[in-house]
């Protein structure tokens, strides 16, 4: 007896994705047992225009707009290995301003991918209701940054805008309300059925997979797998902050999601210790000369770890820029989960990822 | 399950979150990256915003006739910049020597731009005259 | 971070030898146009729980060989090589074209990139 495959496509428009990705799932019933996946829908072509239309000072703009949710980490990942290759240092004062809004965020990042999970199992008032309280984080950034999405706050040798005490206490009322708000969520996502339904057991990852597939991220981080590159960089000062990593263990969407409120919790508390007890000094310090060398700088985005490589020459435009971002190193990763799975559950797991295609295909 | 029931009957009581613009004015804050403005008579002309621009929204094209008998303007140049181009960064003002008094960053709001004002055939010409021609210019390379 | 030097013909059995799936991570592969001719391929290694350890392989080699894959031991490879033959057009072995560019644009965009 013979067993017929339907192909059904998950296109690259559909109903419910927020990212250009088309997936073509090779179906037996309704389970899924191939996976064809196509990315690179938005190819722009960064990586050529850094080293050759833009000069080495200018690149640090050029790289955020590569995103809308991670455009921070994108700046600050490059005006680092810039500085590390003119042999630079920032003040403290600097660091930890550029910490708070790399956590600051965090937090709307993760809010926007849990609203959007809540989307895909069909509980469309909670999505509207972390959206709205997700209003109150990107508050507080355009007060302090001048813009809501594209900071334009990291510059070459330190930031852009300082922070004064007035400014300090609405960004901790804020936090507050926010705070208050995630432990109602946090509460809705432990008992709600339907929710537990949809998210508990579907799309598992096991720790096997995850040290065989090199995950990151929060998806490794649920399924047991401890790497966060938080723990393994010293640029910034997260050990005096007080950042603690946030682990799970049976790696199905629950328990990503479960990582991603514990981590916004973790992330309010830090951005709290920060503005507490900012250093003194000044927020800019004068660099001169060209960049010259190679380096290699790794941050930790909402979505997983980034990689920049950065080759200079000691002329004005670079040799070579080199970026690597969470979502495309997750891919073979995506591909294994779904083996096995029922075809409807197909978006929820995809949005439990939270995949970043202009990331991907830069 | 019960806290869910009891909180979205207690939503239809309250103020929706939407503001209601055009209609209600946006509040304004103080920090709103604004235009960027100008004071000729007292630029040095050391043409450092030009260098760090990133997208080229500020150039000095060389002009017949020098908008003012500033001595420092030695080459007949003139101030120029595209608010549709620009990415309301701020750099400009960090590269100038007198960030304040020369060249600074307001909080006014730039106007839309319209087809009939040809912003973009005008620009090219801009372009033109300090010999820079991008692919889609409108301004034929002689 | 740690460069080591490695010659097109041992690559596949030294990174085999180095690669331990519980104390390190694969980062990703690199292509750096060194001129016209030649080109250095490199391998991005790091280490779970050390802070700031990198280590890179790398090999130089004309555009017209083929590199050997690594995707039967590291999975998550074979994104990364085939972006490689997408971007510097040079072949490797088990990937095919058309990951982000079609047929009807600019072919191979980082090849020999200089200003």
């Amino acid at each position: 007896m013979s067993r017929k495959t339907i192909n059904i496509p998950l296109g690259a428009q559909h109903i419910s994705l927020l990212e250009p990705v088309r997936f073509k799932f090779e179906c037996e019933n309704e389970k899924i047992v191939g996976v064809d996946s196509d990315v690179g829908f938005v190819h722009r072509g960064v990586e050529r225009a850094c080293t050759t239309k833009f000069k080495f000072d200018a690149v640090g703009y050029v790289v955020a707009r590569i995103c809308g949710l991670c455009a921070i980490t994108h700046s600050l990942a490059y005006t680092v290995a810039a500085e590390n290759l003119l042999g630079a240092q920032v003040t403290a004062k600097a660091a930890y301003l550029r910490t708070l809004l790399l956590e600051l965020d965090r937090i709307h990042s993760h809010m926007l991918c849990l609203s959007h999970t809540c989307e895909n199992a069909g509980f469309e008032a909670m999505f509207m209701q972390i959206m709205g309280d997700r209003e109150l984080v990107m508050e507080i950034q355009e007060l302090i940054s001048g813009n809501r999405v594209q900071f334009d706050y990291i510059c070459i040798g330190g930031v852009n805008r300082d922070i004064t005490a007035e400014l300090g206490k609405k960004i901790l009322e804020n936090l507050t309300l926010v705070e208050k708000k995630v432990r109602e969520y946090k509460d809705e996502f432990l008992n709600n059925w339907s929710l537990s339904l949809k998210f508990k057991g579907v799309g598992a990852l096991s720790l096997e997979d995850a040290y065989r597939f090199n995950a990151i991220g929060p998806l490794a981080r649920a399924a047991g797998l401890q790497t966060d590159v938080r723990n393994e960089m010293s640029y910034l000062p997260y050990k005096e902050i007080g950042f603690v990593m946030q682990m799970q263990e049976s790696g199905d969407i629950h328990a990503r999601n479960m990582v991603r409120l514990d981590e916004i919790q973790n992330s309010i508390e830090m951005c709290r210790n920060i503005v507490n007890g900012l250093p003194e000094g000044e927020i800019i310090t004068k660099i001169k000369g060209k960049p010259q060398g190679e380096t290699i700088v790794r941050y930790e985005a909402p979505r997983g770890e980034l990689m920049y490589y950065v080759k200079g020459n000691g002329s004005a435009m670079l040799d070579r820029v080199r970026i690597k971002t969470p979502t495309f190193s997750s891919i073979p990763a995506f591909s294994e989960i779904f083996l096995g799975q029922e075809y409807a559950d197909a978006p929820a797991i995809l949005a439990s990822f939270d995949p970043c295609l202009s990331c991907t295909a830069k | 399950m019960f806290t869910s029931l009891i909180k979205s009957f207690l939503n239809l009581f309250k103020k929706p979150q939407t503001l209601a613009y055009p209609a209600n004015a946006k509040p304004k804050e103080e920090s709103y990256r604004g235009l960027i403005e100008y004071n000729e008579a007292e630029c040095i002309y050391c043409l450092k915003c030009e260098k760090a621009c990133p997208p080229g929204a500020i150039l000095f094209p060389p002009v017949d006739k020098p908008p003012s008998d500033n001595e420092k303007n030695k080459k007949s140049l003139k101030y120029e910049y595209n608010p549709w181009l620009c990415i309301y960064c701020g750099e400009c003002v960090r590269a100038c020597p007198k960030p304040n008094e020369a060249l600074w960053q307001s909080a006014k709001k730039q106007s839309v731009a319209v087809a009939e004002e040809n912003v973009n055939g005008m620009w090219d010409a801009i372009e033109a005259r300090k010999g820079i021609f991008t692919k889609n210019s409108s301004v034929p390379k002689e | 971070m740690q460069k080591i030097q490695s010659s097109l013909e041992k690559i596949r059995e030294e990174i085999e030898g180095f690669y331990d799936q519980k104390s390190w991570h694969f980062l990703t592969l690199n292509g750096v146009a060194l001129s016209n001719e030649k080109l250095e391929v490199q391998w991005i290694f790091s280490k779970y729980a050390t802070p700031d350890e990198v280590v890179v392989y790398y090999i130089e080699v004309p555009y017209d060989v083929e590199i050997p894959s690594i995707a039967d031991i590291i999975p998550s490879a074979i994104i990364s090589q085939r972006e490689l033959v997408d971007m510097f057009g040079i072949a490797v072995e088990g990937s095919t074209k058309g990951l982000y560019l079609d047929e009807d644009s600019m072919q191979t965009p980082l090849k020999g990139c200089q200003i």
